[in-house]
Parts: C-alpha cells; sequence; structure tokens
C-alpha cells in the first residue's frame, strides 16, 4: 500500500494549485482577478503561478522578484512568451491570460527558507489597469515536504517600492532588449509551457496512478468476469472482438469512477469515510469470498440461464448490441472493486474534492479507471490465449487467483475488525492454502518440480499460518510480529494512545495551540478506518529518530471516525477531506503551510520533515 | 421566585452595560479619527510637480478641477490624454482645470507630457496616493479613475476607466 500513498503524494505536489478560475461581472479585488500561488519546485527552483481570470491580463515586461534574507539570491525568472500587443508607447508588449507559471530559480540560504515577493501588474478588458500588486510567500527550500501551495498575501502597499521594482527594469524602457532577453529565455520557457497544462498533467499522473492500481489484487476479479464475457462468446473470437469486448468493459468502468469524481469534485464530500463504513466493506468482502468460492469450483460463475438468455435478447435489440451489457457489468465491476481500491481511491477523490471542479473530478477518475483497464485490455486483446484454456493446469490458476481474492477480502476489512480476529484469518487463509499444497500428503516419489516447489511454498505458508495462530492466541500487539506476545517483558509499542492528546473539536484544538506556549504543534487526524494512519503509528510514530524529534512539539490528535458535525467543521477549517493529514503549527500558534503530511510517509521523510518544522 | 428575578435582573444589567461600552467604543473610535472628506483629502495633497516642486490641489479651488489619476504604463490611460488636452484648450478661460496625477516615474512622465503635448500640470503621486482616490469610490485601486470638483470643491463626479469626449463634455459643461 505504501507505494500508493508515495504516488498520491507526489501527485499531491503536482496537482495542489489547479482552482478553476470564472468570469466575474464586477470589477475583481486585484488578489482575485490574479490569483498568486508558488512553491517549491525543486532544491534549487520556485514555481510561480498566476491564475489570471478572464477578461483580465498580466504583462510580462512588468514581473519582479525580490528575496529575504539577503542571503538568498535569485536567477533570471523563466516567464513564458506571452501574446504580443501593440502599444504605442512602449513598442510591442506581451501580455498574459489564464494561467502563467513562472520558474524563478533560486539560491537559498542555509536554513532553505525563502521569502519570496513578487511584483505583477496588469488590467482588465474593460480599460482599467491595477497598481502593480506585491505577493509574498515564505517557502521552505528542501523540496522535501513542501507539498502545498503555502498561505499567501498579497497586498498592494509600500509606496513606491513595487512601483519602482517593476518600473525600473532596463527591458521597461527599451524594448529591444526585452527582445533579445526572451529569445535566450525561450527554451527554458517552453519547458515551463509544458507544466503549463495543468490539467492535462493531471489526467496523464491519474491514468498512471490507475496503471500502477492495475497491480493490486483489487483488479483480479475483474479478469474472471471479463474472461467469462469473452469465453462465452464462443471459441472464435477474434482479437479484434476481444479487444472491442474488453474495451467496452473498461469503458463502463470508467464511467463508473467519473461519475464518482463527479460527486467528488462538486460535493467536496467525506466520500471515504463513506465507503468505508465497516458494513459496506463487509458486504463487499463477503461479495469476494463469494468469487473466490467460484474460483475454487465450489460453483460455476454464472448468471441463471434464462436470465442471460433474456438479457442479452434485450442487449441484442438495443442500438450498440451486445456491447451495452458488457459496459454495465463494467459499471457494476467497478462498484465491486471500489471499496477494495478505497484507500488509494480516496486519497485520489481527496485531491479532487480541493478543486471542486467536478469536470475536473470526472476526467481525473475517468483516467484512473483507463488506467487500471489496461491489463483488462491486453487480456480481451490476447482473445483468451493469455488465459489458461483447461486442465488441472488452469484449475491451480484459478486456485491462486480465489487465495489471493480471500486475501484481499481480509485485508479490506482489517481496519474495522479485531486484530486477533485478523491474525485468525490470515492463519486460516495460509493454512488452508497450504494443505491444498499438499503439504501434509508425502509427495509421489518421481514428483514433477512444480509440485516439490509447491510443496515449500506450502510449508512457508504453513508455518506462516501457524505463527499467526499463535498471535492470535497469545495477544500479539502487531500483526507483522506475531510472535512478539511471547517474548516475556516485551512490550508492544502503544503509539498513538499515549504520544497524542486528544482533542475533539476546533475550541480543544485552539486551547492546546495556545497552551502550546511556543512550542511548536503536531495535529495529527486519525479515523479507525484510516490504513495509512495505522501504518504511521505502526512504523513512523515508533522510530527512534522521528520520536527525538517529536520531543520538543505538541501532539495532538483528532480521532474522526465518528465523523460528527464538530469533526466536519475540523475538516473544513483545514480543507482536509478526511485523514490522513497531519498539519504543522509554529511557535506563534500559525500553521505552517506548505508542510503538511498527507499519507504514508516513512520513518525517514518524516523526521525530514520534523526537521523543517522545527525550523520555524 | 425572588432568585429567578434576581438572575434575569442580573443578565438585563450586564447586558445593557455591554451595549452601553460597546456604544461608547464605536462612538470614540469615530472621535479619535475625524471624518474627512474624500475631496477635502484630494484637495489637502500636495505633491511634487514634474520640475520636482511641490503643488497644492486646493490652489484650483473655486474652477471646475478634473483630477485624473493615470500612468504611463496603463494602456487605456493614455488613450484619453488627447482628449483632456483638447478639452482644457477649449474650455480653459471658462475655469475648467485639468490635474493628472501620475503613479509613474518623473522621466517617463516628462517624455510623455512632451509628446503628448499635454497643456495641465501633471503631478507625480505613489501608489499611496491611490489610496485617496479609494475614498472617493475606487475601491479596486484602479487606473485610470478620474475625479471631478465642482467649483464649491465638491466632488460632483467620478469615472472609473476611460472617459469618451462627449460624456466629459455633457458633464463640464453643467458644472461651469
Amino acid at each position: 500500500m505504501r507505494i500508493f500513498h508515495n504516488y498520491l503524494f507526489l501527485l499531491y505536489f503536482l496537482c495542489c494549485t489547479i482552482t478553476a478560475s470564472a468570469a466575474q461581472p464586477e470589477l475583481l479585488e486585484p488578489e482575485k482577478a490574479f490569483r498568486f500561488s508558488a512553491r517549491v519546485l525543486d532544491a534549487s527552483n520556485i514555481e510561480v503561478r498566476y491564475q489570471i481570470a478572464d477578461g483580465y491580463y498580466l504583462y510580462r515586461e512588468r514581473f519582479a522578484f525580490a528575496a529575504e534574507p539577503a542571503a538568498v539570491k535569485l536567477g533570471v525568472a523563466q516567464i513564458p512568451q506571452g501574446k504580443i500587443k501593440k502599444d504605442e508607447f512602449f513598442g510591442e508588449v506581451q501580455t498574459h491570460r489564464g494561467e502563467l507559471t513562472i520558474v524563478v530559480p533560486v539560491e537559498a540560504a542555509a536554513d532553505g527558507k525563502v521569502s519570496l515577493t513578487a511584483t505583477s501588474q496588469g488590467c482588465a478588458d474593460v480599460g482599467v489597469c491595477y497598481v502593480p500588486m506585491e505577493s509574498k510567500i515564505q517557502l521552505a527550500m528542501s523540496g522535501a515536504a513542501a507539498g502545498g501551495a503555502a498561505g499567501t498575501t498579497a497586498a498592494v502597499r509600500d509606496a513606491a517600492d513595487p512601483l519602482s521594482r517593476i518600473l525600473s527594469q532596463p527591458e521597461n524602457s527599451k524594448p529591444a532588449l526585452s527582445a533579445t532577453t526572451s529569445n535566450a529565455a525561450a527554451e527554458d520557457s517552453r519547458i515551463a509551457a509544458l507544466f503549463q497544462g495543468g490539467f492535462w498533467l493531471l489526467i496523464a499522473s491519474f491514468f498512471g496512478f490507475g496503471l500502477l492500481l492495475s497491480f493490486t489484487p483489487c483488479v483480479l476479479p475483474m479478469i474472471p468476469i471479463l474472461s467469462g464475457i469473452i469465453v462465452g462468446r464462443g471459441a472464435a473470437v477474434t482479437r479484434m472482438h476481444g479487444f472491442v469486448l474488453s474495451a467496452a468493459y473498461v469503458l463502463g468502468m470508467a464511467v463508473a469512477y467519473a461519475i464518482a469524481g463527479v460527486a467528488a469534485g462538486l460535493s467536496g464530500a467525506m466520500l471515504s469515510a463513506a465507503l468505508q463504513n465497516p458494513w459496506v466493506l463487509g458486504s463487499f468482502a463477503l461479495v469476494f469470498v463469494i468469487l473466490a468460492m467460484s474460483m475454487f469450483g465450489l460453483y460455476e460463475l454464472q448468471m441463471p440461464a434464462n436470465l442471460q438468455s433474456r438479457l442479452s435478447d434485450t442487449s441484442n435489440r438495443l442500438p450498440g448490441g451486445k456491447y451495452t451489457g458488457v459496459f454495465a457489468m463494467g459499471v457494476l465491476s467497478a462498484l465491486i472493486v471500489g471499496p477494495c481500491v478505497a484507500a488509494p481511491l480516496a486519497g485520489a477523490l481527496l485531491y479532487i474534492s480541493q478543486s471542486r471542479d467536478g469536470v475536473l473530478g470526472g476526467a481525473a477518475l475517468f483516467a484512473m479507471a483507463l488506467g487500471m483497464g489496461v491489463p483488462l485490455l491486453v487480456v480481451g486483446a490476447s482473445a483468451g490465449t493469455l488465459l489458461p484454456k483447461a486442465g488441472s493446469w488452469m484449475d491451480a490458476v484459478k486456485r491462486f487467483f480465489g487465495v489471493l481474492l480471500i486475501a484481499t477480502a481480509i485485508y479490506m476489512v482489517s481496519p474495522v475488525i479485531p486484530l486477533a480476529a485478523q491474525m485468525l484469518a490470515w492463519a486460516a487463509l495460509l493454512i488452508v492454502s497450504a494443505v491444498y499444497l499438499r503439504v501434509i500428503d508425502p509427495l509421489p516419489q518421481h514428483a514433477h518440480g512444480f509440485q516439490r516447489f509447491g510443496k515449500g511454498v506450502g510449508v512457508i505458508a504453513l508455518l506462516a499460518g501457524a505463527a499467526f495462530m499463535v498471535g492470535a492466541f497469545s495477544g500479539a500487539k502487531d500483526i507483522l510480529r506475531p510472535l512478539s506476545g511471547l517474548i516475556a517483558g516485551e512490550t508492544a509499542p502503544a503509539a498513538g494512545e499515549t504520544l497524542f492528546k486528544r482533542v475533539i473539536n476546533s475550541t480543544e484544538l485552539d486551547t492546546a495551540i495556545k497552551a502550546a506556549a511556543g512550542r511548536p504543534v503536531l495535529l495529527d487526524f486519525y479515523a479507525d478506518w484510516c490504513v495509512s494512519c495505522k501504518e504511521m503509528e505502526r512504523f513512523t510514530f515508533t522510530d527512534v529518530q522521528v520520536k527525538q524529534r517529536l520531543a520538543g512539539m505538541v501532539k495532538v490528535q483528532v480521532d474522526v471516525t465518528a465523523n460528527n458535525a464538530e469533526h466536519q467543521a475540523l475538516l473544513k477549517r483545514f480543507r482536509l477531506f478526511g485523514p490522513p493529514g497531519i498539519i504543522f503549527f509554529d511557535k506563534n500558534g500559525k500553521e505552517i503551510s506548505g508542510l503538511r503530511v498527507i499519507g504514508f510517509q516513512n520513518a525517514e521523510r518524516f523526521s525530514g520533515v520534523l526537521d523543517e518544522v522545527l525550523k520555524f | 421566585m425572588s432568585n429567578r428575578i434576581l438572575r434575569y435582573s442580573l443578565y438585563t444589567f450586564i447586558a445593557l452595560t455591554a451595549f452601553g461600552a460597546g456604544l461608547w467604543m464605536s462612538g470614540s473610535r469615530q472621535a479619535g479619527a475625524p471624518e474627512v472628506t474624500a475631496s477635502e483629502a484630494l484637495l489637502a495633497l500636495a505633491l511634487p510637480d514634474l520640475q520636482g516642486k511641490p503643488q497644492r490641489l486646493d490652489q484650483w479651488r473655486g474652477k471646475v478641477l478634473v483630477v485624473n489619476f493615470w500612468a504611463t504604463w496603463c494602456a487605456p490611460c493614455r488613450e484619453e490624454i488627447p482628449i483632456f488636452v483638447k478639452m482644457q484648450e477649449k474650455y480653459g478661460a471658462k475655469g475648467l482645470q485639468f490635474v493628472g496625477i501620475s503613479i509613474d516615474q518623473v522621466d517617463k512622465t516628462q517624455e510623455f507630457a512632451r509628446n503628448f503635448s499635454i497643456n495641465y500640470p501633471n503631478l507625480i503621486g505613489t501608489i499611496d496616493t491611490v489610496e485617496i482616490s479609494r475614498q472617493a469610490g475606487n475601491k479596486r485601486r484602479v487606473l485610470p479613475y478620474t475625479i471631478i470638483l465642482d467649483r464649491k470643491g465638491e466632488i460632483a463626479v467620478t469615472e472609473m476607466g476611460g472617459l469618451t469626449q462627449e460624456k466629459l463634455e455633457s458633464i463640464v459643461k453643467s458644472l461651469l
């Protein structure tokens, strides 16, 4: 799971500043007409972004950047080419509309802290110009965790300072000079322009994310469903036909996800909590177990014959014919698999919901589902040749799939069932699988190499299963250390209970922050169903390095499992969609923007973040 | 019973005290910063002209005064300047006075004034000067912004964005 969290983090990093811009009838405030944000691109570059409202534009020649403290050096800002506009006084000037991304090279001081002041000047199409706008932002140049667009203060102030700053640039008085400078920077700005396509970058990221998800067992139940469909069409399925069928299936799945994405984009609600309710998880786990039973040959996975014929009759009469049924199966499959990928999906929905953009949300999840469907398309295009046809070999593969399905079911419900029950479930699965691998029966004298290999795997499974069994009965506290209950004097790391002070609402949080009196505060959003929260507790908060750094901080936790009105208010206050989320406050009780931790981080990376926090 | 009456009268007393305190606070805050009308603030302004000599705007009191906030870097501002030049020539003798407040650098303003043969005084302002126009309704602090004062020194018309000659002429005629 961790790899997904990492990937999600990357996604977050890439798409944090995407918001919708819309035309406004009245003249906008400069801060709204030219929405400023900036983030750390890498160790030596800051990316400044202006989202320019429709009907407004910024002058390319009138940007100025300054940084504090004095030790910070800024390079030449790489401003993309703008649209050329004839100006009778200045000659040709370039203007920017829509979204503008500027890369500012920076040589940070030792502590990495940079206070950037960006000056910009723009006008509205209605025929007025704004006085130069100054936008300030605090950034930490480590790149380690600078996730979000940090909180900014945009202000028009400071007398002649911003004015002279943008007016005294040499390019300004001599347009010819400006032209040569921009040519030199053209190559860089072309690269920067690539990043300007925020929308497509996001879509591509989600597609890649879906591809990653397709390597999880969550996609497995779809393979027998799909192969059932393809094989059900008869033996003479051509490659093209198989591909089209699976494409229809994948499209159905993608549409279902797109709807979820639109819903998340529009509502911004805590959809993940709904998806991760014990009853929902339990019933879907049950579906997985039932599917697994079919893999074990306990029954044949098929719709009742008369229903099947009626369905195919109906779908044949429909325009689009038989593909409609396949499409519908795709939609249904998405619903089945949805909760399996709930944890990473919740993360994906989190980013989308922050954008509050239905189109973006739908498109992103559509792309993700297409990514998830790539292996299915491959299976379909092979017209079943990639799937084992018949014989004992196919039975073995089917059983293996069945075991994986049950494992997925256990994994799905693990956040909501007691640890001992989890261990017993794993023990049962491993031991029964081991028995099927003929661990107990003697092998025939001239056994096939595969049989011997299978037995070896079986023995490992048997031992592991036994260990889980022992763990369940000896009260082990950690699923990865099932025998720890046996070791005398071993105290299980009880991270969550002792480390954090629990708060239940905004008022209590403010009190806790005030009481911190000069110490930084860590606020952790937690829920029982949040897998990465538990991973953080188990692996990260227990680490010695992390503990050392945490010692000087006030640690506060909100358990939002119940998701009541106060919890929702708290989540809303921090624009969070749900846990996981760790937020830091500086010595003055102000949130340190750009250092939020969303999703799992290992001890090493989290220590890096804590180091950043301690610098504030 | 009497206990309850006592409690309610205590609440009422506290509420009234708080109300009174609030009134007094708001009153004293207003008293602390006496209301200066936008026109007075504007007329009290003293800014350097293109030769660097400070000029007070109230020296043109008694005339119909058109104060134009502009800058050379503002394209829509530059477009209306020729209209102003024409109007100053036509109605100057009848008591119309244009004054430009340029939110810009002196040399650029000088060059522009020469190129466009501006026949009325220009003063050099800063971003803070724009703040004055804000009091007169320039909420978003944009340029061009034009404030027209009548002969008594009261604000008659404010205009955001460029002015057409017809519109300006009809306003000016009614004030002269």
